[in-house]
C-alpha cells in the first residue's frame, strides 16, 4: 500500500447567518484557498454552489481528531471548573458557619445595592450581592457580604466576612480598614481586645502558569 | 395596546436621543408603529436628528394643556410611514410636568402606537422621574467608561423605586446598549470591557455600538445612521431593532478587532 501523510490547515466554523458567512468569504476566500473548511450543522445548496463556485475545499459535519494539545486545553478547563466548584462549596461552609453567628435581627438581602442607594440595619446583615460604587451599608451588628464591595460600609458588629474589594471604602467601629490588606478571596475582620484582627478565610489562588 | 419604553442614562450626553431616534425608524421599518416623545423639555434635540425641526407645529406641553390634540402634534417622519414624532416644548421648563398629565398623554400613545419610545433627559431630576414613570421597559444607555456606568446604575435604582410598575409589584423590563465602543482601546484595556459592565450592572444585554464617526454627520443632517447600511453603528441599530421586535440575532462583535485584521491581510492579497 501507498499513502502519503500531510499536515493541512483546517478552518471550523458553522452558518448562523448566510449573509454574513457569504460576505465574509466574500472578504477572506483568498485566505483560505489551501484550507479544509468543516462545516457544522446545517448548509443550504446555494452555500455549497457558492463555496464550489469560489473554489474552496469544504467538508460537513466529521468530527475532528483532537490533537494532545487541544485535549490539554479541555482537561485544564475541567480542572478549573472542579477548583472553583471546591471553592464555592468551601464558601457556602463558611458562611453557613459564621450565619450561625448572626444572631440578632438576621435580615437576607440578595439584591444588588446600587449606586445612591443606602442599606441600613440594625441588627446583622448577611448580602448575597455586589455594593457598587456609590452605595452605602451601615449595620449595627455583624455583617457578611459574599460578592464584590465598591461603595461604602459602615459597621459596628463584632465581625464583617468580605471579599476582596480593593475600590471599597470600609469604616469598622469608626476606623478605616486598609483594602490592601483584604487582599484575600474571603476576608474576616474582626474586633478582639479593641484590635482590628484581619483573617484570610479562603486564600488568593496562585496562578502557576504565569 | 403598545409597549412604552424609557431610553436613560443618568449621566448626559451618552448617545441616548440618537438611540431614540434610529431604534425608532428601526422599529419602524420592521413595520411596527413607532412613535418617539422628546422628554428633555426645554432642550429640543430629537426633532433635529430625525430631520424634522422644521415641521415642529405643537409640542408636547400644548397638547397636555389642551392647546392641540395629540393628531395635531404628531409629525410623521420622512424617512418612515410608521414612525411619528412628538416634539418637547422649547420655551417652558420641565416643571411642567405632572404625573397625571404625563399618564393621560401616554395612554392614548399606548392605544394608538406598537411602540412608545421616550427620550429621557439627562440626570436623574423629575425630568428624568416622569419619563420612567410609566414605562414598560427601559434601555439604559452608557459609554464604556466608569463615571458613565455610574451614572446609569444610580439611574437603575431609582427605576428600581419609582416606576409604577414597580409600585403595583411588577417589574420594568431592563435593557443595556453599551454605546461608541472602540475595538483598539477595549484590546488594549484602555476602555471597559462589555463584560466588566454587565457585571456591575446586571441586567441584560440588547446590543453594542461601535464609536463611528459617521453618527454625528448623520445626526446633523436629520437623516439617522441607521439608514446608512455601510455603517457599522447603523448595522449594529438595525440588529437591535430587530432583536426588540423578537428576532433572534447574534451578538455583535464591536470589541475584537478581527474585522481590521482579515481587512489589512486582504490589502496584502490585493
Ligand atoms: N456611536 C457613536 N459614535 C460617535 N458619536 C456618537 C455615537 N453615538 C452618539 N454620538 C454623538 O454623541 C453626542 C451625544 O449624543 P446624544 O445627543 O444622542 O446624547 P444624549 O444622551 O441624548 O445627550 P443629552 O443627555 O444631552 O440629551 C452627539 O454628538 C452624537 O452624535
Ligand atoms: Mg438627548
Amino acid at each position: 500500500m501507498k499513502g502519503k501523510q500531510y499536515s493541512i490547515k483546517v478552518y471550523e466554523t458553522s452558518i448562523d447567518e448566510e449573509a454574513e458567512f457569504v460576505s465574509f468569504f466574500d472578504a477572506n476566500h483568498l485566505l483560505f484557498k489551501d484550507h479544509l473548511i468543516v462545516i457544522h450543522g446545517e448548509m443550504s445548496e446555494k452555500i455549497k454552489q457558492y463555496l464550489q463556485q469560489k473554489s474552496l475545499t469544504f467538508i460537513q459535519n466529521i468530527t475532528m481528531p483532537v490533537s494532545k494539545s487541544r485535549q490539554n486545553i479541555r482537561k485544564a478547563r475541567e480542572a478549573e471548573k472542579k477548583k472553583q466548584d471546591e471553592e464555592q462549596e468551601k464558601i457556602s461552609e463558611e458562611i453557613s458557619k459564621l450565619s450561625n453567628r448572626l444572631e440578632n435581627n438576621l435580615k437576607v438581602i440578595d439584591r444588588m445595592v446600587r449606586s445612591g442607594q443606602e442599606v441600613f440595619v440594625e441588627g446583622d446583615l448577611l448580602l448575597l450581592n455586589r455594593v457598587n460604587s456609590g452605595a452605602t451599608i451601615r449595620t449595627t451588628g455583624n455583617l457578611i457580604v459574599t460578592q464584590v464591595v465598591e461603595g461604602s460600609i459602615r459597621c459596628e458588629g463584632k465581625f464583617m466576612m468580605l471579599s476582596s474589594s480593593p475600590k471599597a471604602n470600609i469604616i469598622f467601629h469608626g476606623v478605616e480598614v486598609d483594602t490592601e490588606l483584604l487582599e484575600n478571596k474571603l476576608n474576616r475582620i474582626e474586633l478582639t481586645d479593641d484590635k482590628i484582627v484581619i483573617t484570610p478565610v479562603l486564600k488568593k489562588e496562585i496562578n502557576w502558569a504565569s | 395596546m403598545g409597549i412604552i419604553i424609557a431610553v436613560i442614562s443618568g449621566k448626559g450626553g451618552v448617545g441616548k436621543t440618537t438611540v431614540t431616534a434610529n431604534l425608532g425608524l428601526g422599529i419602524a421599518m420592521n413595520g411596527k408603529k413607532v412613535a418617539v416623545v422628546d422628554f428633555d423639555i426645554g432642550q429640543r434635540n430629537l426633532d433635529m436628528v430625525l430631520g424634522l425641526e422644521n415641521r415642529v407645529v405643537y409640542d408636547i406641553v400644548q397638547v397636555m394643556d389642551g392647546e392641540a390634540t395629540l393628531k395635531q402634534a404628531l409629525i410623521k417622519s420622512k424617512a418612515n410611514d410608521s414612525l411619528s414624532f412628538l416634539a418637547a416644548s422649547q420655551t417652558k421648563d420641565k416643571s411642567v410636568l405632572d404625573s397625571l398629565r404625563v399618564k393621560n398623554l401616554l395612554m392614548e400613545l399606548k392605544e394608538e402606537f406598537d411602540y412608545v419610545i421616550l427620550d429621557a433627559p439627562a440626570g436623574i431630576e423629575s425630568g428624568y422621574e416622569h419619563t420612567i414613570e410609566f414605562a414598560d421597559a427601559a434601555l439604559i444607555v452608557v459609554n464604556p467608561e466608569v463615571s458613565s456606568i455610574r451614572d446609569s446604575d444610580r439611574a437603575i435604582g431609582i427605576l428600581d423605586s419609582k416606576s409604577q410598575k414597580v409600585k403595583e409589584g411588577e417589574e420594568v423590563a431592563k435593557f443595556l446598549v453599551i454605546n461608541r465602543i472602540v475595538a483598539e482601546m477595549v484590546q488594549s484595556g484602555e476602555m471597559l470591557r462589555s463584560d466588566d459592565i454587565l457585571e456591575i450592572l446586571s441586567i441584560e444585554l440588547l446590543g453594542k455600538i461601535p464609536e463611528d464617526k459617521g453618527v454625528v454627520d448623520a445626526s446633523n443632517q436629520g437623516k439617522p445612521i441607521i439608514l446608512n447600511e455601510k455603517s457599522k453603528a447603523g448595522q449594529a441599530y438595525k440588529r437591535i431593532a430587530g432583536r426588540i421586535t423578537g428576532h433572534n440575532i447574534k451578538m455583535e462583535d464591536v470589541e475584537s478587532n478581527t474585522t481590521s485584521f482579515f481587512t489589512k491581510m486582504k490589502g496584502i492579497f490585493k
